[in-house]
């Protein structure tokens, strides 16, 4: 393995950490603020950190910071006659397999070493480096398959925690989220077929030369962003942890940093679902009017350094990601909860039919065509 | 094959083999869930290993995020963990199946050796054959699937539905055909207005 690959994958891996953690902190904050805005209050603003006397509280962005601290002292509490083991397993279970998923999310263009300070030439050579961690030939089959793993994590906390309003919750989030894989992976094969194409790299390079993927599949990226939504447990689809009913659920009896961990696996899986619908639904990276050479829009051309080019990609990516979550936030506080017969109705009755027939005439279109 | 791949190899299927015996042992049957949880993603690994890229997905999304979610979905259900078996004499079912077991690993060690003719036309993946990287892949499976296998396929796929319906209503019993006995108005009046 040579010196370049290996240092770059480490760099990638160590920004798309970076990235989700941050996002992390930055997510809890908005939720909160969107939350007591939307609903007429003010929200946490007033934890801060004191320096000369005068409270540095950032409008609440030092919250996050509080809470992160909070959790880490707060006392470690495993219910008597628990599973000790799976108990600590648990949210380990739930989170390691959404951060490895982003291993195959493209967040950029491709690099050209030999040419970052200059313009790309047309045929350019060098070595070339992906912005994604990992080019699998599965491409999208391994987010589906890291996030089915994820699955046991929440139906095992339930079951590990020793109580009934727990079991009760891992229960619904095992059926829930069982029931919603179905629905969530054939509402993608729209796309697939119309890409003609597993790998997301390439599913990014035939919206830029085509279109973006959200104007001929709509309903698969309304079903998808309603199957994330419940796969992910939140509002309108939280019955697994339904404060007012079961108390929490699955992580009722989770306290300090295991129970951080979980609400950052749920974060995580929002930037994850929002990631995905970016690359496959909103182009990626792409932004109309600005190619690999430089701006070149409604007859204003101007060339630039392939590093800058890239690095508006990379930022054009981040935007569309904020845009999508802030999308998420919106629709989280906006519907209420449904009941658990209506998810598994919704799932089952509209949503799986719905899917296939958006197979089925895509594939007749695509065979007329 | 290079350092790497070697390492990989055996750093899956060390864990393959563990968490397996775990599987069978354990009598906590959550945790032998738990450890076919394992088991199932150390497998997928040793499927990546051969190029077997398209089966190792198809391995964590069937196996992984359903058939094990099942296997815990019913496990909760069914209740309280029973108390394991008091460990008295060996039975002679224990016996035997130990004996199957060592016959079973030594017949698979001597194959794999290279003693057996039958496992001599097995061969690992040369990297200079172009074919050999794609056997596994998306592409050549779903080639092998419909175009060679669609019948086949089509004919199971139609077979799981009937067993699928015919498991709904042996689990219903007659009930559904039965009709609801019709209840007079002013009984259902009553109830509304309750």
């Amino acid at each position: 393995m040579d010196m370049i690959l290996l240092v770059s994958t480490l760099i990638k891996i160590a920004f798309i950490l970076v990235l989700i953690l941050t996002f992390n902190v930055v997510l809890l904050w908005v939720e909160r603020r969107l939350a007591a805005m939307i609903q007429d209050r003010i929200g946490p603003v007033r934890a801060g950190i004191p320096i000369f006397g005068y409270n540095l509280a950032l409008k609440g962005l030092v919250q996050p910071v509080a809470d992160a601290i909070k959790s880490l002292w707060k006392e470690d509490f495993v219910p008597p006659n628990a599973d000790k083991f799976l108990h600590a397993m648990a949210p380990l279970v739930a989170v390691i397999p959404v951060i490895v998923a982003f291993a195959v999310i493209p967040f950029g263009s491709s690099l050209y070493l030999n040419h970052a300070f200059e313009v790309l030439p047309p045929e350019p050579t060098g070595r070339v480096i992906p912005l994604q961690v990992a080019t699998m030939n599965f491409g999208i089959l391994f987010v589906f398959a890291m996030g089915g793993t994820g699955v046991v994590g929440s139906a095992i906390a339930g079951y590990s925690s020793n109580n009934k309003f727990s079991l009760v919750g891992g229960l619904r989030a095992a059926g829930q989220m069982v029931s919603y894989e179905v629905a969530l992976g054939l509402s993608l094969v729209g796309c697939f077929m119309l890409y003609n194409t597993l790998l997301i790299e390439d599913m990014v390079r035939w919206q830029i030369e085509n279109v973006w993927g959200i104007f001929l599949q709509p309903i698969a990226f309304i079903l998808f962003l309603t199957g994330s939504t419940a796969e992910m447990k939140r509002v309108p689809f939280d019955v697994p942890e339904a404060e007012a009913e079961i108390v929490g659920g699955f992580v009722l009896e989770y306290s300090g940093m295991k129970f951080a961990i979980f609400k950052m696996g749920e974060y995580f899986e929002l930037v994850l679902a929002s990631a995905v619908i970016v690359v496959l639904f909103l182009g990626g990276h792409h932004l109309p009017g600005l190619t690999d050479r430089g701006i070149d829009f409604l007859g204003f051309a101007q060339p630039l350094w392939h590093g800058a080019v890239v690095a508006i990609h990379l930022g054009v990516f981040l935007v569309k990601l904020v845009l999508v979550l802030w999308l998420q936030f919106m629709i989280r506080w906006t519907i209420p909860r449904f009941r658990y017969d209506q998810i598994m109705k919704l799932s089952w009755r509209y949503m799986l039919p719905l899917a296939l027939l958006n197979i089925f005439v895509t594939g007749v279109v695509i065979m007329a065509l | 094959m290079s350092i790497a791949a070697i390492s990989f190899f055996f750093v899956c299927g060390a864990v393959a083999i563990a968490s397996a015996l775990i599987t069978v042992t354990q009598n906590n049957p959550i945790r032998a869930a738990f450890s076919l949880l394992a088991h199932i993603i150390a497998l997928a690994g040793l499927f990546i290993g051969l190029q077997g890229h398209f089966l190792a997905v198809i391995q964590l999304i069937i196996y992984a995020g359903v058939v094990v979610v099942l296997f815990i979905f019913t496990i909760m259900y069914i209740g309280p963990v029973p108390k394991p078996e008091s460990a008295g004499r060996p039975s002679f079912a224990k016996l035997f199946s130990i004996a199957g077991m060592v016959v079973v690993t030594g017949a698979v060690t001597y194959a794999a050796l290279g003693y057996s003719p039958a496992l001599k036309g097995l061969n690992t993946c040369p990297e200079a054959v172009a074919e050999c990287g794609q056997f596994g892949g998306v592409e050549a499976f779903s080639a092998a699937l419909f175009r060679g296998g669609v019948v086949p396929f089509e004919l199971i796929s139609i077979l799981l539905t009937v067993a699928v319906v015919g498991a709904i209503m042996v689990a219903r019993g007659r009930l559904i055909y039965r009709e609801k006995p019709r209840r007079k108005k002013q009984e259902l009046s009553i109830e509304n207005n309750r």
